[in-house]
């Protein structure tokens, strides 16, 4: 009898051990995306966002095996490339989101819509640092990750909102303005208020801005 | 119960055996890094530096540890620590990693355009949008340091080379015929849209040994390796109509150009300095095909087709009417396919290709048949090994088989050479600061019957953090002009040898770069025809020839750079000067060729005006008199023509109609209408000069470029 008490305890006990493990993974994730949530997005001060990317990093050290620290750090890195004071630096944080980006696409091992679509973000701000002599190749790599992310998940919001941004801060002469964007960024908002993330850590950014960006169509 | 008191004293130790680890995370300098990541490797704890480095943070862990640092642009760092409840304290130096900015490249005689190599000094935009370049190719580049201008002929003049020392390369294979039909004096353009390449590297010497059969200079091309524009776009102006469509799926593009052009409208709007009987005429269509086989494989195919026709009076001073009629119908056919790849690996890579192109002329000269024709098949394959630290290994071959057949005064002459080439090249990073890159070439003629082996050199030494020098040496071979050969059977390679020393800083989007070389010509063919010297540059060679000729050019050249002090605004300035002599073809002693011209300088001006969505851009040429040969001088090539000034302007409009990209443009060449002269021809009898200028003297151009572009257009149907 006592024998199978202490069994039964030690079973019991392991099996906490690794529920407070997932625990404590989750709460990482959890507060560190609350960080994140809390950044002014008209800023995206590099500092505040340095220090929310080293704790997703780190987490991605220890859970070798998680792929959403490296896509919330890449998303951190992509952030950073569009508040870099010069193309020089904007291309050093997002050659540092790519590596991310790649790291995480090589854990989950199939096509994910939103990892295409951290893709697609991290080629439109790439796109932005310098206008004139990159839409050629960024503008194509933006599209092509935008319809492969449709191809995965069609009902991902932040695909209309990265869409109807992009199209937002195209002159008009190449097809964009507000009036391209905004049916863009309805069907992002419309689509936002439907959602459900696979858990609470996973991917929920972008329902904000897509209100902010609708607000500014009209 | 005993257990419960086991776990209870368990865990009141983890909360008291804390550590505290504290330091500074510096660069290799001492200079502190804020924001770098330091972390127990392994465990979530860890923290960010402050901005002035330092680091503070507790751990629950135990026993030992991986202490790491981490900061963008530099390699971590690692430090075994002992986590037994005693203060850690580290400084970590972190090391910068290899990057563009503080990796040195070597440079010496490269000038290149690349949106994707960082320091490139020109963007492929840049090539287009020049003024004074008519959306040219060669005629962009010729404003480049280092190049000369020589108006009243085709091809690239660099650093005292003639127009036949530079090679055209496309995908690392040569290009037949680059340029239309040659014309007595008259300029032509180049056959290739500007648009289809995503990168130019111009070589003004002391280029790799991948690439031969160019005394002084070698123009590579790289195509582009996706479509950006789906849709069918349509291109409208004085001189032609075009339709170009393209269509890309993930893995597979396709484009396809055809147009048809006649130069009558616009040369009854333009005075012509040349009597046309029949204005040019062309038609021509091209289809590339692209396919991505494998993860990192590119296979790209591309024909081109194209016909033209013209008549002129073209100005003979031998006859009694002072013209000879010239009737011209060119046909060109180029196919190029190539393909590259990678290992999985990354440290194997594949470059191959397979061209084809066939040129014909049917031309007849006062109703006499100077027929030309040629062809070239040509192989390349290089295999490059990517070692660690930049360091890499090549090695490949090429062939090429070449026919000509050429008709001088009705009677045709054929030739045929089979020309070989192996190479090996490596590329050497001593240290981040330090690079050198070593090749051999050796080359095989069937023509000449003889081999040629070329040594290459080159290194570069980063000076500070923006600013590097660079050195290359090297020798090149290239066969006679083949004029030469159809009635002469002993000649030898022509060779010249580099050396180039080079200078350059880039910081700030502001660039100077400055280079001066030394060129040695050994090896020129001679010709030996017991008369006086003829000046008609379409003679044919009927002496004998030797390869005793020799020569020189020497100089310098330099480039300045700014898109920073004004904004919006973006100049370039360059100078190049050469001094060069020779004794060469019929010269009976060492002179300076018609072709060189001391000083060439060009400011180029790009401005761009964001609200109305405007480009205005505007070019300045100056190139100094050049020799011309005068029968009544007794000194040789002693007479120089005067300076040739060249002012254009151009200006593009971006805009939309119905939800399409549409582009205005107009421009205008030489717009003082300076009556430039380019050189100067004598009657038989030596008394009577004449000017040989531009086709046309102060000219404009207007047109207008459409995009049908699905992906411009929003559509309710595409959401």
């Amino acid at each position: 009898m006592k024998k199978l008490l202490t069994t039964s305890l030690l079973t019991l006990l392991s099996l906490a051990s690794i529920f407070a493990q997932n625990e404590k993974y989750v709460e990482a994730m959890t507060s560190s995306i609350a960080l994140l949530d809390k950044v002014d997005k008209a800023k995206n001060d590099p500092v505040e966002l340095q220090g929310i990317a080293n704790r997703f990093e780190r987490i991605a050290t220890a859970e070798t095996k998680e792929w959403l620290p490296r896509y919330y750090a890449a998303y951190c890195y992509t952030l950073m490339g569009l508040s870099g004071n010069s193309i020089v630096e904007k291309d050093k944080y997002l050659d540092k989101a790519d590596g991310l980006i790649k790291e995480s696409e090589n854990l989950v091992g199939k096509p994910s819509d939103e990892i295409l679509i951290m893709k697609a973000y991290a080629a439109q701000i790439r796109l932005a640092a310098d206008g004139m002599n990159r839409w050629q190749k960024y503008g194509a790599l933006f599209a092509e990750n935008i319809e492969a992310a449709k191809a995965v998940n069609a009902d991902n919001p932040r695909i209309y909102y990265l869409e109807g941004s992009s199209l937002l801060f195209t002159p008009e002469e190449y097809g964009g303005g507000k009036k391209a964007a905004k049916p863009f960024l309805e069907k992002a908002v419309a689509k936002f208020a439907t959602f459900k993330p696979q858990s609470s850590i996973s991917p929920q950014w972008g329902k904000m801005e897509a209100e902010w960006m609708l607000s500014q169509t009209n | 119960m005993k257990l419960f008191y086991y776990l209870l004293f368990f865990s009141t130790t983890v909360t008291y055996g804390q550590t505290v680890i504290r330091g500074k995370v510096m660069d290799k300098k001492g200079k502190p890094l804020p924001g770098a990541n330091v972390f127990l490797k392994g465990t979530y704890d860890g923290t960010t530096s402050d901005q002035d480095g330092v680091f503070y943070f507790k751990t629950a862990e135990k026993d030992t540890a991986t202490l790491a640092a981490t900061y963008v642009g530099f390699e971590i760092s690692e430090k075994k620590v002992e986590l037994n409840g005693k203060e850690v304290s580290h400084n970590f130096f972190l090391n910068e990693s290899a990057n563009e900015l503080n990796t040195v490249v070597i440079t010496a005689g490269a000038f290149e355009a690349s949106d994707e190599k960082r320091m490139a000094m020109l963007k492929p935009l840049d090539i287009v949008t020049t003024a004074g370049a008519a959306a040219d190719i060669t005629g962009a580049i010729q404003f480049l340091p280092g190049a000369q201008r020589v108006g009243e002929q085709e091809g690239l003049f660099v650093r005292g080379g003639s127009g036949q020392e530079t090679k055209i390369v496309i995908d690392g294979m040569i290009v037949q015929n680059p340029f239309f039909s040659s014309l007595p004096d008259v300029q032509q353009r180049g056959r290739f849209n500007p648009f289809m390449f995503k990168g130019t590297s111009f070589s003004t010497g002391g280029y790799s040994a991948q690439y031969g059969q160019a005394l002084s200079s070698v123009l590579l091309l790289n195509t582009t390796d996706k479509v950006s524009n789906n849709g069918l776009g349509i291109s409208l102006n004085l001189a032609s109509a075009g339709l170009n469509y393209d269509y890309a799926t993930k893995n597979q593009s396709i484009s396809a150009v055809a147009y048809y052009g006649n130069l009558k409208p616009l040369f009854a709007l333009v005075k012509q300095n040349v009597d046309w009987l029949h204005e040019p005429e062309f038609k021509g269509s091209s289809l590339t095909y692209r396919l991505r086989p494998t993860k990192n494989g590119v296979l790209k195919v591309y024909g081109m087709y194209s016909d033209s026709r013209l008549s002129m009076n073209s100005k003979n001073p031998s006859t009694e009417s002072g013209t000879t009629k010239l009737d011209l119908n060119n046909r060109n056919a180029f196919m190029t396919s190539t393909y590259t790849d990678q290992s999985a690996d990354g440290k194997w890579l594949l470059n191959s290709g397979f061209s084809y192109s066939r040129n014909k002329d049917n031309m007849t000269f006062d109703a006499i048949n100077f027929d030309r024709f040629d062809e070239r098949t040509q192989a390349r394959l290089v295999l490059t090994r990517v070692l660690s630290g930049n360091n890499s290994v090549l090695f490949g071959g090429e062939a090429h088989a070449i026919n000509l057949q050429n008709g001088v005064d009705g009677k045709l002459y054929y030739l045929k050479d089979r020309y070989t080439a192996v190479f090996a090249e490596s590329e050497i990073y001593v240290t981040r600061l330090l690079a050198g890159r070593v090749g051999v070439r050796g080359e095989y003629s069937s023509l000449l019957n003889r081999f040629n082996f070329a040594p290459r050199l080159s290194f570069a030494y980063k000076t500070g953090k923006f600013s590097q020098v660079s050195l290359a040496a090297g020798q090149f071979y290239q066969n006679p002009d083949y004029r030469y050969s159809y009635l002469s059977k002993n000649l030898n390679f022509e060779r010249a040898d580099h050396l180039i020393l080079n200078y350059q800083i880039i910081k700030n989007q502001r660039t100077f770069r400055f280079e001066t070389f030394y060129k040695n010509y050994a090896q020129l063919v001679r010709e030996f025809t017991g008369i006086a010297f003829d000046a008609d540059p379409y003679r044919f060679p009927w002496g004998t020839t030797n390869n005793g000729g020799d020569g020189y050019a020497k100089g310098f050249d330099f480039f300045w750079r700014d898109q920073k002090t004004i904004k919006n605004f973006d100049y370039w300035i360059t100078y190049s000067y050469v001094d060069s002599k020779r004794l060469f073809q019929q010269f009976s002693e060492s002179a300076t060729p018609t072709f060189i011209s001391n000083h060439n300088v060009s400011l180029i001006t790009k401005n761009w005006f964001d609200k109305i969505q405007t480009s205005f851009n505007m070019t300045y040429a100056f190139t100094s008199g050049r020799p011309y040969y005068n029968p009544d001088n007794k000194i040789f090539l002693a007479d120089r023509t005067p300076a040739v000034h060249n002012v254009s302007i151009q200006s593009s409009k971006l805009t939309s109609f119905k939800g399409n990209l549409v582009i205005f443009y107009v421009s205008v060449d030489n717009i003082l209408n300076t009556k430039n002269v380019f050189t100067y021809r004598y009657t038989a009898d030596g008394k009577t000069r004449y000017a040989v200028g531009p086709q046309n003297y102060r000219s404009f151009f207007v047109g207008t470029q459409i995009m049908l572009s699905k992906k411009a257009k929003v559509d309710k149907n595409d959401l």
